[in-house]
């Protein structure tokens, strides 16, 4: 009986220390993957280091003749603490030589650099060397210190993207799990056994190749993850959008726009001077003539995530108003409207229908985007000049308040009747100064924000700001005022700024940062601080993310251009009775003079549309350009024609203006069964009424065979739009880091439960089969193997010892039957005589009394403890020695 | 048939009874050495010899005396001979075989037995004797038959011979070739007792002899001879048998063993396997007894390189068997 750890002690004489074999197999596997690793860590270090003078080569030689001498040296019994003495003895000589020696101060200093840069390498070698010659901890000191080590090299690093970070830390970490391995594996390995090497390589080929496997796989699935967190860090990937960073539009692979599900606070703001729309707002000031712009909203953003420090879209608002078709899945001239987003906005005061028509660049098709708050969506064809600029074009019709504007931070200066406006609708908002017959959840919503010593210090400011104001707009003029004051020095106190940095301490609150010590930001950081300075005055209020609109146009009225640095956030309060208002308060741009940006030919649309169909095409001839569709939707004349039965109407197509909402498309583009919309403005049609007793089938019967067709818009299919949805989803969104924690975290951890379980789940298996009833024999079989396995994860070891000579001992301390036990088994294993009655009661009666024996004999605390130990459940597998 | 097999059977399992009384028998004399005595007499029922190595007061002596008496009784009366030669440098082999002398009365030579002819011989201190001595012995021992001139006289059927040397670096003696160890079924090393059981001896050191006189036969030659013959009969499971091949194999083929078994080390091996099984009261051969008698067997036919490495080399050899047939599931 032997309990593990009491042998192998070390017998104090000189000679040597480890066999010659134990030595080649410490430089092979070990020396010479760490020298490998070394000249890739110095080739990379001699780039970022000048006084290195970029003689990788010859440095790596002096670790490598260093580690392989130590190792060469320590194999024989040599204490670590003389020799080392000796080694810094011949250092110091070899140092006061090289002074004596060497002519001029220049050179000295050059000599001396040089040595000291040959004592550092050939020292670590040594170390290294000695310490996998000797030390059995090691390995592990060795790793975390090569990995710091990479961690200064990489903080040198121009460019940190995931591929430059994968290639600095992949190989010191596959070098790390393979050197501790190794290492342990040469301890542990009994060198008079046969086929030492070959186990060796065996075990180093299996534990590579998992290795390999594990990481190219990790590689393979997370490439597109690196792909995003390379994407967010700004990385190397395409010049296309200028250093990543936070852009407040998210790109989709097919280079179109939309808008992001969340807005977060960065460091810095991505901005590009594409176009993305051009909007035709029918939004005008009493005079009629002075149009009145208004921000055009995508999305709303409710909620804040702390953590993260992250606005976010919520589903579940309450009272929700944002109405948010797809303009894509919408046929052209048909109108998709919802009367909730009325309803929900609870704004009855100064309200009108508006509408807007918004022609599409490299806004995503899917994006419906207009002012606050839109109610309707009617996708419309793009004029045919116009077709290589716009890719699609919507109506969108808005309830939009008269006393909504985005003329609140910027006003033309000296526009007396813009100012008059102003003094007119906060004269009309001041009426509305009570929330208390709002609903309670409604409030409890949008005036929530988080509660601690930070969101208080905002809380503290915000009513100290308004502490003069009465009404929710004047304490809105007030925070605007805030922002918009000037210092001590008549400077502005708050700047506008794309890249206006992060607090140093990663989780420290950017809006406090921003507040109080920095005062430059980009929207949301304005937007960010005045929803929550709102909040903390109770005023129900929540921030709208889509485009600024900017007024450039006098020569046409009405006419947006909208570009992608336009794209921002803002915030909207509500006032009972009046709805929710856009409030702007991020301050102007005085540093870089927006360039002025031209703004086009507005598309104009001219024709008026007789006949929309809407349908599956049933054939197409391309050559002779006929095509037929079942109509199964029809508008004639602006009216929508009853469906009764769908009917096929047979087209000449010869002129027709084929479009994708990707942009135009081809004839041979439309294929039976895809879904179409064909839209005629023939001349001919006009004189051919319909009347009120018209079907589908009826209108049809009526017009001229082959129909005149001047457009068709070939609309996606589901899968089609499915496809493209993943395709952007996999690019847009965002690498959520703490998922991402958790996920490996519970990974790592499930990992290595199961490790230290696996003793566990083995022992209650085996326990399983040696319980089941069966023959006799094999019975004793797995009632032996139950056993064996128990009494080895106990620590008592069979090792060297026989079968029989084991049980005697383990009797010997547990007063059990094992050694009869024992007999009975072998006799089933090797004899042909089968057991007499007698052991067969034996083996079914030895099982259970001999586990509580054991339990008896072994405190709980020392078996769950030992139940822990993974090595002795690898030691029953393998044999392997352990010391 | 099936009454002869019944038969059998009782007597077997009789005489594997005797055996254990045997041991137990001997054991009141030699205490602490119940293995040692399992090796005696499993050499004895394979028919072979054995050797006993150790330091002088050891017991080695005794243990013959007392395995001796306890098959043939106090004064050879259960007609087993008991002959005991002690060597020396100046013995000669005439003094083993017996020589011709020339009888007066009947005007011829007549051949006088020497001490050779008896069922159980205690040789002492084997090397200390010349090798010409030492060379005749075995050859006895070998053959079963001592040809003297143109007669040849047949030994006893059952003799067993216990030789007992001293450590080889000791003076004055001779050390047995290879080839002659190879002679012996087994090898043991005698070693000395644990410590309770030395103070145990200490204190009734008067009783040894004592018990020694009280020594009384257990088992008859007949049985032994019976036994003997059983010993081929017992059961050994292929594996093992595979085992014993690769064992023999693995001491050839380690660099570090500059002469491995040969092939009749194997066959002694599995005759000396069975008999151990005997001894153990069983008719089949376990990994137990493979692990015991390994050393025990083999140890002394190898050579090795370094001397040092001598007990770890066999093990490492014979753990890498005992794995095996401890994972081997068998039927």
């Amino acid at each position: 009986m032997r309990w593990r750890g009491t042998e192998g002690e070390v017998k104090m004489q000189i000679g040597r220390f480890h066999s010659w074999k134990k030595v080649t197999a410490q430089i092979l596997l070990l020396a010479l993957p760490t020298i490998a690793l070394a000249f890739y860590l110095l080739y990379n270090v001699n780039h970022y280091y000048a006084l290195l003078q970029n003689k990788w080569f010859e440095q790596g030689m002096y670790f490598a003749t260093g580690i392989v001498t130590a190792i060469i040296f320590y194999s024989y019994r040599f204490r670590f603490v003389t020799t080392a003495l000796l080694l810094f003895g011949i250092y110091f000589i070899v140092y006061k030589l090289l002074g004596s020696i060497s002519v001029g101060e220049f050179d000295a200093f050059f000599v001396s650099v040089k040595f000291l840069i040959f004592t550092l390498l050939f020292s670590a070698g040594w170390l290294a060397g000695y310490g996998f010659s000797r030390s059995k901890y090691f390995t592990i000191i060795w790793s975390v210190f090569l990995l710091a080590m990479q961690i200064i090299v990489v903080s040198k690093t121009p460019e940190i993207s995931a591929n430059a970070l994968i290639a600095a830390f992949a190989p010191v970490l596959v070098y790390s799990f393979y050197i501790i391995y190794t290492a342990e594996l040469i301890r542990n390995m009994n060198e008079d056994e046969m086929g030492f090497g070959w186990f060796i390589t065996k075990r180093l080929a299996g534990f590579l190749g998992l290795a390999l496997v594990v990481l190219f796989s990790l590689l393979l699935i997370f490439q597109k993850d690196f792909k995003t967190i390379e994407h967010d860090w700004g990385g190397t990937s395409g010049g296309k959008d200028k250093g990543g960073r936070e852009s407040m539009t998210k790109q989709n692979r097919d280079g179109s726009l939309s808008n992001k599900d969340q807005m977060k606070l960065t460091s810095s703001l991505s901005k590009d001077k594409r176009l993305v729309f051009v909007a035709k707002l029918d939004n005008f000031f009493p005079d009629g003539k002075t149009p009145n712009p208004l921000y055009f909203t995508s999305t709303y953003y409710t909620k804040f995530d702390t953590t993260t420090q992250t606005f976010e879209e919520d589903k579940s608002v309450p009272y929700n108003d944002l109405f948010s078709p797809d303009p894509s899945r919408i046929p052209l001239y048909f109108v998709k409207t919802d009367s909730n987003a009325i309803r929900n906005t609870m704004a009855t005061l100064n309200r009108k229908i508006v509408s807007a028509d918004v022609y599409k660049v490299v806004l995503s098709p899917n994006e419906f985007i207009a002012p606050s708050t839109a109610f309707f969506c009617q996708p419309i064809p793009v004029e045919g000049e116009y077709k290589n600029q716009f890719k699609s074009a919507y109506r969108a019709k808005m309830w939009v308040s008269d006393l909504n504007s985005a003329y609140f931070i910027y006003n033309p200066a000296g526009n007396k009747s813009l100012e008059s406006f102003q003094q007119q609708r906060f004269e009309q908002l001041r009426n509305s100064n009570s929330y208390q017959r709002m609903d309670k959840k409604f409030m409890d919503y949008y005036t929530f924000m988080p509660r601690n010593e930070e969101y208080n210090r905002i809380k503290e400011l915000a009513q100290n700001l308004a502490r003069s104001a009465r009404t929710p707009v004047d304490k809105m003029i007030a925070i605007r005022d805030f922002f918009t004051s000037k210092d001590e020095f008549g400077q502005p106190l708050f700047r506008y700024s794309d890249n206006p940095g992060i607090p140093g301490l990663p989780s420290a609150s950017k809006l406090n940062y921003f507040l109080f010590e920095n005062r430059k930001g980009y929207c949301a950081y304005y937007a960010g601080a005045t929803l929550f300075m709102l909040r903390a005055l109770g005023i129900p209020s929540r921030i709208a993310a889509g485009f600024l609109t900017v007024d450039r146009s006098s020569k046409n009225p009405g006419w947006y251009w909208f570009y992608a640095d336009q794209a921002h956030a803002w915030v909207q309060l509500y006032f009972p009775g009046y709805g929710w208002i856009d409030f702007d308060t991020t301050v102007p741009d005085v540093n870089t003079q927006q360039s002025p940006q031209p703004d086009g030919t507005p598309p104009m649309n001219t024709q008026q549309a007789l006949l929309v169909a809407n349908g599956e095409a049933v054939s197409v001839d391309t050559t002779t350009k006929r095509a037929t569709m079942k109509v199964t939707k029809l508008l004639y004349h602006d009216e929508e024609i009853p469906t009764a039965l769908p009917k096929d109407l047979f087209m000449d197509v010869s002129i027709a203006a084929i479009t994708k909402d990707t942009g135009a498309g081809k004839l041979s583009d439309v294929k039976p069964g895809t879904s179409i919309v064909a839209v005629s403005y023939a001349e001919v049609l006009k004189n051919i009424e319909a009347n009120e007793m018209d079907s589908v089938g009826s209108v049809i019967n009526k017009i001229p065979r082959p129909t005149p067709i001047d457009e068709i818009k070939i609309m996606e299919t589901e899968e089609q739009k499915k496809d493209r949805e993943k395709l952007q989803a996999k690019t847009a969104q965002p690498f959520d880091w703490v998922k991402a924690l958790w996920i490996t975290l519970s990974v790592i951890l499930g990992f290595i439960l199961l490790v230290f379980a696996s003793p566990w789940l083995i022992w209650q298996y085996l326990n399983a089969k040696a319980k089941s009833n069966k023959n006799p024999g094999a019975n004793a079989y797995n009632i032996y193997n139950a056993s064996m396995y128990y009494l080895n994860q106990l620590s008592f070891i069979r090792d060297n010892q026989s079968p029989q000579q084991f049980a005697e001992g383990v009797d010997k301390h547990f007063g059990s039957n094992f050694n009869k036990f024992t007999n009975v088994y072998q006799k089933v294993k090797y004899s042909t005589t089968p057991l007499s009655a007698n052991e067969q009661t034996l083996v079914h009666e030895f099982y259970e009394p001999f586990k509580h024996q054991v339990k008896d004999k072994v405190p709980f605390k020392t078996r769950f403890s030992k139940f822990l130990n993974i090595y002795n459940t690898l030691h029953y597998f393998t044999k392997l020695k352990l010391n | 048939m099936e009454q002869t097999i019944t038969e059998q059977n009782i007597q077997i399992d009789e005489a594997l009874e005797n055996i254990q009384k045997l041991v137990e028998n001997i054991e009141t004399v030699i205490r602490g050495k119940r293995m040692q005595i399992q090796f005696i007499l499993t050499a004895l029922l394979a028919k072979g010899h054995i050797l006993m190595e150790d330091n002088p007061g050891t017991g080695k002596t005794v243990m013959a005396k007392t395995l001796a008496q306890s098959i043939s009784g106090r004064s050879n009366e259960g007609g087993v001979i008991f002959k005991r030669i002690q060597f020396t440098p100046d013995l000669l082999p005439m003094d083993l075989i017996g020589s011709h002398i020339f009888d007066d009365v009947k005007k011829e030579f007549i051949f006088k037995k020497g001490p050779l002819f008896c069922n159980v011989l205690l040789a002492d201190e084997i090397n200390r004797a010349s090798p010409k001595v030492q060379s005749a012995l075995l050859e006895c021992m070998a053959e079963q038959q001592i040809t003297m001139g143109e007669s040849t006289y047949p030994l006893e059927k059952m003799f067993f011979t216990i030789a007992t040397q001293n450590p080889v670096e000791m003076e004055g003696t001779y050390p047995l070739p290879a080839a002659q160890l190879d002679r012996f079924f087994i090898k043991i090393i005698f070693g000395y007792v644990d410590e309770e059981t030395e103070l145990d001896i200490y204190n009734n050191y008067l009783g040894i002899a004592d018990n020694l006189a009280h020594i009384h036969q257990v088992l008859s030659m007949e049985e032994i001879l019976f036994l003997q013959d059983e010993t081929e009969k017992v059961h050994i499971h292929q594996e093992i048998v595979k085992a014993v091949r690769n064992i023999i194999w693995d001491t050839r083929r380690h660099q570090d063993i500059v002469l491995g078994a040969s092939t009749r080390s194997g066959i002694t091996f599995l005759k000396c396997l069975k008999a151990f099984a005997l001894v153990n009261g069983r008719t089949f051969v376990t990994e137990d007894d493979l692990q015991k008698l390994t050393p025990a067997v083999l140890d002394h036919r190898l050579v090795y390189r370094n001397k040092d490495a001598k007990a770890k080399l066999l093990t490492s050899i014979l753990n890498k068997e005992m794995d095996r047939l401890s994972k081997l599931k068998l039927n």
